[in-house]
């Protein structure tokens, strides 16, 4: 069918070998450990952020808990304490904090809360979605034998991984992780715990020196990621022909490297606030336990949320476009039609990009920063969201008049459709100053950038996972498997989700650990949807209350139904790696795009000839064409390049 | 750069003419910093004017910026651009034009 | 199978792979610098204390400006020769580049050493004192017998560590200590694991989060350690940073300074700044102070007659940022020489016979609230600018390095493949015209403005 199909390994022909291990067979540590190969690279992103999605689920399953069912001890705690070394890295991380009947207290929510937050964005969701899928599928899709440097994409992973190390100690050391929430505001973050006996007993440090490192590894992939899209598409990839899914990962790489480096500011200025006892942060005069502290002050919190937000405005388009990125290349391959406007979607992403540098200080209307940086800010955001429109709009319209596959990708991708949309519209009025007044860090709020992350991003991310597995592994993941996984999933996000528009504007305030259980003016009222679940709940014949404190155990119960969900995908992601329908070609989705034209699994050096794209990338359903596709590397219908092919093989040999 | 021979021999020249200008210009900033202009904001300003163009003068011809490929001067547009958004917006946080002073100012006593 | 572009062109982008990278890398370091430069906008304009101008070397400054200028020509001229072919050249010029980021380091050493022997005092009326602690600053305790070392169950962050934060503070040489049990044992690694062995299983056995150790000295101790070191202390106890407290009674916490310069810009009426109480400067140097002041008010009026006194930031450093020359007060009348000295106090090294120029004062605990030496610490202008010549001397180190590296381990490549090497020598020479760049903003903007 394609080029590809005729699979002979190649890999070992390669004598001349441009790494830095020039062997001719590489050793396990230096083919999987320290490689230089972006396909390896990208895979040990992928890992890396799965475990970490895992484990920021996890401490959010804790959260919810608690806010469920506050003072209540966690269930099988004492079990967890008794078992071989999980039970002493459960006591090290979290048991050490517990209330001595184990339930949660507000410390250890804290701990959590801010560590969900660091953790879902830099190292869940960024690495996976832009850093794995980036790593992978981008040099494949223009057809390139790897990344322009790819000496320094293996830093950047071993940079990042050194963060995770230091990110992880931070649940070890003597103060716990931080509490002070994943946006880290001075003075708050700067002041808590100053007595301590070391400084590195303090988990602020830590996450500090993590963010920095996490910083540098960022600023690296996407120096490489820019320049690999910039010098190396292959011939007759023009701009214009490059998938949008390349598009969107240049446009992010961007994001990364001019937004990132205000944080790595931010973060240093910090660092010496804690360790030079330097008061960037600390105004005068600040006080602490009835004493002043010892500092000069003179500094200002508003520095470090400028400087905080000027990245992690940009990092929320970070998190979002890798998603977009990955839909554009699923939903045409599945609805078997071109995607619809591809020239204003690239259009919209850069403007996109631009704009998302402008936006800012929308994080900041409660601060005081004056009523001219509001208006400008207000307006800014709301032009933002035309970009982000266009976006939706042409993935919604791509859809139109297609034979849809359902296939497991299909449903995760269709499902982010409205989730996205769930998300960004929830985002609209908080755009305005005086309703963000009223909503800052309410439940709301949670809600909005959940649902834009939550069932979207990472909707988006199992999306890509299901549709490039067989590129990974030559194997299909499970369909009845996937489809198990899905149901659950779409069911417990808006479980989960859903309920915290309704409380948000009831006032509930995000750092309840006890849910709003003390707080009965506000968590008393009801309302139709706690009415429903009170009936609901004395039907199956449970006594939950009708006031809103019964929509914090339907979000727990949104979470556990979430949990047991990602149990099937976790079993059918290891066991299809050697168990899994094997595919029959390289190109088991009849997809377009370059990537489908390699070997399976991709070798060294990814191609076995040399790719031309003779067209766009998103040629389906071509009236007058054999197939219902037309890959961009065949040079006529049904052929692949047999010349170049040819002339290829003649040269290695 | 471009990479001819005599080009390069050329501009070797002016890489030595330009290191003797910068030299006497930073001579010069740090003559007009002691100098006492009406207001301080003046001397900022004189002596960021002194370094911007000094600034110049390196990012042309010590780093071939007088003659690069476009797409570098794309990049680096877009970066000036962020950059001086970063600063002017810093700079409005402090000095708000805008502040709302109409119904609860305070009346002046007569 | 190589990557493409990393020596040649691409020819439709006009550009080879590394230059992109560069350019790219280039960019995110102007927005590293851009923020830290709009930090110090923000700083500046929003600082509630005089911000210091002039206040740094401005000699060694120039000097540094001089030679990263220098050495930006020479590293051009280094690419260029490479471009022509001539080697000696290239190398020649490759070494002058490297050996200028040394002697520009090396000058960043002298005025980085300067500054931590630097002090100033804040007294309660906002008086700001500069001089040298020629003792630095110490509290003084004595007889403290009795210690109560806590040790939680569970990893924390504060747990007693008698070795690590009690004991270096001894004065003399540690007695041997008495346990509950009234067994005496000297104070080590070993026995002290041994006591917090013992006393956790007690607290375990009786379901207790904290075990509490009692520690009897048998001789009385006496302490002298700067505050930083410990949590607090008052005229009975002391707490040292790992928790542990000890009672005993305090003898000294008073701060010998040198004065070398009484910074009344924070007082409402400067001559009656606290600093000229009969205990500390006294009358006489309150009348040099005064005479000094007013003779710059009255050079100014005479110089610049339509001005605005009060918003002349230099005025106001001249006539109330007094410097002190001598040990004794000036001779009455005789107006006291107090010209455009950069640097308030005698250069580094200079130690010993240049404090005996400046009167030494014996502050009271209670009349100052803060002190630091010239260092992040002291207030958010020098915390600026140890961040951003910190993070531009960590560039210059590490653009010299990879020069170096081009320099010294590149050999093969310039008998090889000299047009790579010119790429790698451009690319390198780009990091460090930017490395340069930043330094002609940081100049004025730090030293002279």
């Amino acid at each position: 069918m394609s080029a590809a199909a005729t699979t002979h390994d190649h890999a070992h022909d390669h004598s001349h070998d441009d790494h830095a291990h020039g062997h001719h067979e590489q050793s396990f540590v230096w083919k999987y450990i320290f490689s230089t190969d972006h396909k390896t690279i990208g895979l040990q992103y992928g890992l890396t952020g799965l475990l970490f999605l895992l484990f920021g689920f996890f401490l959010m399953l804790l959260m919810r808990w608690s806010i469920a069912y506050p003072g209540v001890p966690v269930p099988a705690v004492e079990v967890i304490r008794h078992l071989p070394l999980i039970g002493d890295l459960f006591e090290q991380m979290f048991g050490r904090w517990l209330n001595a009947d184990g339930s949660l207290n507000g410390e250890l929510y804290n701990m959590l809360g801010a560590m969900h937050g660091t953790i879902m964005v830099f190292f869940g969701i960024v690495p996976l979605g832009f850093a794995a899928f980036g790593n992978f599928v981008m040099p494949l899709q223009i057809g390139t034998i790897d990344m322009a440097f790819p000496r320094l994409n293996m830093m950047s992973y071993w940079f990042f991984f050194i963060s995770c190390v230091l990110m992880m100690y931070s649940f070890f050391v003597g103060t716990g992780p931080v509490q002070t929430g994943w946006t880290m505001y001075s003075p708050l973050a700067s002041t808590t715990n100053i007595g301590v006996t070391s400084i590195w007993s303090h988990g602020h440090m830590w996450w500090l020196m993590a963010m920095v490192f996490n910083i540098s590894a960022s600023l690296l992939g996407s120096v490489n990621f820019i320049a690999t899209i910039i010098n190396l598409r292959t011939k007759g990839m023009a701009w214009m022909k490059m998938p949008f899914f390349c598009w969107a990962m240049f446009v992010t790489a961007f994001l990364l490297l001019l937004a990132f480096p205000p944080l790595e500011v931010a973060a240093i200025l910090q660092l010496s606030d804690r360790v030079f006892g330097s008061s960037f942060y600390l105004p005068s005069g600040l006080m602490e336990g009835g004493k002043h502290l010892d500092i000069s002050g003179g500094g200002s919190p508003l520095l470090y949320q400028h400087l905080f937000w000027f990245l992690a405005h940009p990092e929320v388009y970070v998190l979002i476009l890798p998603a977009f990125a990955i839909l554009t290349d699923i939903i045409p391959c599945n609805a078997r039609r071109p995607l619809w406007g591809y020239k204003s979607m690239v259009y919209s992403v850069l403007t996109l990009g631009f704009l998302s540098f402008l936006v800012w200080a929308h994080h900041m209307y409660l601060t005081g920063m004056g009523t001219m940086m509001s208006t400008y800010f207000q307006i800014t955001t709301v032009l933002i969201s035309v970009p982000s429109v266009v976006l939706l709009t042409c993935l919604m319209v791509s859809l139109w008049g297609g034979s849809i596959r359902f296939n497991t990708q299909m449903l995760f991708a269709s499902a982010f459709l409205p989730m996205f949309g769930i998300g960004g519209l929830t985002g609209l009025p908080l755009a305005f100053s005086f309703i963000d007044l009223a909503m800052h860090d309410t439940y709301y709020v949670i809600g909005h950038f959940h649902y834009v992350v939550a069932p979207g991003t990472i909707f988006a991310l199992f999306a890509g996972v299901y549709h490039w597995f067989p590129k990974f592994t030559g194997r299909f993941m499970s369909d009845k498997l996937g489809k198990l996984h899905f149901w659950p999933s779409l069911i417990g996000m808006n479980l989960v989700f859903a309920p915290m528009f309704i409380q948000g504007m009831a006032g509930f305030h995000r750092r309840w650990y006890d849910g709003g259980k003390y707080f009965e003016n506000t968590s008393g009222m009801s309302h139709w949807s706690t009415t429903l679940t009170h009936k609901i709940g004395a039907f199956f014949g449970f006594n939950i209350p009708d006031n809103m404190l019964s929509l914090n155990i339907v979000m727990s119960i949104g979470a556990f139904i979430l949990a047991l969900g990602q149990v099937p995908f976790i079993i059918n992601f290891w066991f299809s790696i050697k168990g899994g329908k094997k595919i029959t070609n390289d190109n088991p989705w009849d997809a377009t795009t370059m990537e489908w034209a390699t070997p399976t699994p991709p070798p060294h050096g990814n191609f076995l000839f040399d790719p031309v794209a003779h067209r766009g990338p998103y040629e389906y359903s071509v009236p007058g064409h054999t197939t219902d596709f037309y890959p961009q590397w065949e040079s006529e219908p049904g052929k692949p390049d047999l010349k170049a092919l040819a002339e290829k093989a003649q040269a290695h040999h | 750069m471009a990479d001819n021979i005599e080009a390069i021999q050329k501009s070797i020249k002016w890489y030595l003419i330009i290191g003797g200008i910068l030299i006497l210009a930073s001579g010069a900033t740090v003559w007009l910093s002691y100098v006492e202009l009406p207001t301080h904001s003046l001397n900022i300003l004189v002596g960021m004017i002194l370094a911007t163009i000094k600034a110049t003068l390196v990012a042309l011809i010590f780093m071939h910026l007088n003659h690069e490929r476009s797409l570098i001067y794309k990049i680096l547009l877009f970066t000036v651009v962020l950059v001086v958004v970063l600063f002017a917006l810093f700079i409005f946080s402090h000095e708000d034009p805008l502040v709302f002073k109409g119904m609860y100012a305070p009346v002046e006593q007569q | 199978m190589d990557i493409p572009y990393t020596v040649h062109a691409r020819p439709d982008t006009g550009l080879y792979n590394a230059k992109i990278g560069i350019w790219l890398f280039l960019a995110s370091e102007v927005m590293l610098f851009g923020g830290l430069f709009s930090a110090y906008i923000f700083l500046r304009v929003g600082a509630d204390y005089p911000w210091p101008v002039h206040d740094l070397d401005v000699t060694l400054g120039f000097i540094n400006t001089v030679v990263l200028i220098a050495s930006s020509v020479t590293v051009v001229m280094a690419w260029a020769m490479l471009k022509l072919r001539k080697f000696g050249w290239y190398r020649i010029n490759m070494a002058i580049t490297v050996i200028c980021a040394g002697l520009f380091m090396y000058n960043k050493s002298l005025e980085y050493r300067a500054k931590f022997a630097h002090y100033a005092v804040k007294l309660t009326d906002g008086t700001m004192l500069t001089g040298h602690l020629p003792h630095g600053y110490q509290v003084k305790f004595e007889g403290a017998t009795e210690f109560n070392l806590s040790v939680p169950l569970k990893t924390s962050a504060v747990t007693a560590d008698p070795i690590g934060y009690v004991l270096p503070f001894i004065e003399g040489t540690a007695p041997k200590f008495k346990t509950e049990g009234g067994q005496e044992i000297t104070l080590d690694e070993a026995s002290f694991k041994a006591l917090s062995a013992e006393a956790v299983k007690k607290a375990a056995a009786a379901n207790k989060g904290t075990a509490s150790i009692k520690l009897i000295a048998t001789a009385p101790i006496k302490f002298a350690v700067k505050p930083s070191e410990i949590f607090a202390y008052t005229d009975t106890t002391i707490t040292f940073r790992d928790g542990t407290t000890a009672t005993g009674k305090l003898t000294d916490d008073k701060m010998t300074i040198e004065v070398d310069g009484v910074d009344a810009r924070g007082v409402v009426q400067s001559e009656k700044s606290l600093a000229f109480d009969h205990r500390y400067l006294g009358e006489a140097w309150q009348k040099a102070f005064v005479a000094n002041r007013d003779h710059h008010i009255t050079k100014f009026e005479k110089d610049y007659p339509t001005r605005d006194k009060t918003r002349s930031a230099t005025l106001q450093k001249e006539s109330l940022f007094f410097k002190l020359n001598s040990a004794e007060p000036p001779a009455e009348g005789a107006a006291h020489g107090n010209a455009h000295g950069a640097e308030a106090h005698a250069p580094a090294g200079g130690h010993g016979e240049a404090h005996a120029h400046h009167p030494t004062v014996v502050l009271d605990k209670k009349d100052f609230t803060f002190f630091s030496n010239f260092t992040p610490k002291l207030n958010t202008y020098y915390a600026i600018y140890f961040t951003l010549t910190g993070l531009h001397g960590l560039h210059v180190v590490a653009g010299a390095l990879v020069l170096l590296y081009f320099l010294a381990f590149d050999g093969k490549r310039l008998r090889q493949d000299p047009e790579h090497l010119a790429n790698r020598v451009e690319v390198g020479g780009l990091f460090w015209h930017f490395v340069d760049l930043v330094w002609i903003f940081l100049f004025p903007l730090l030293y002279l403005l």
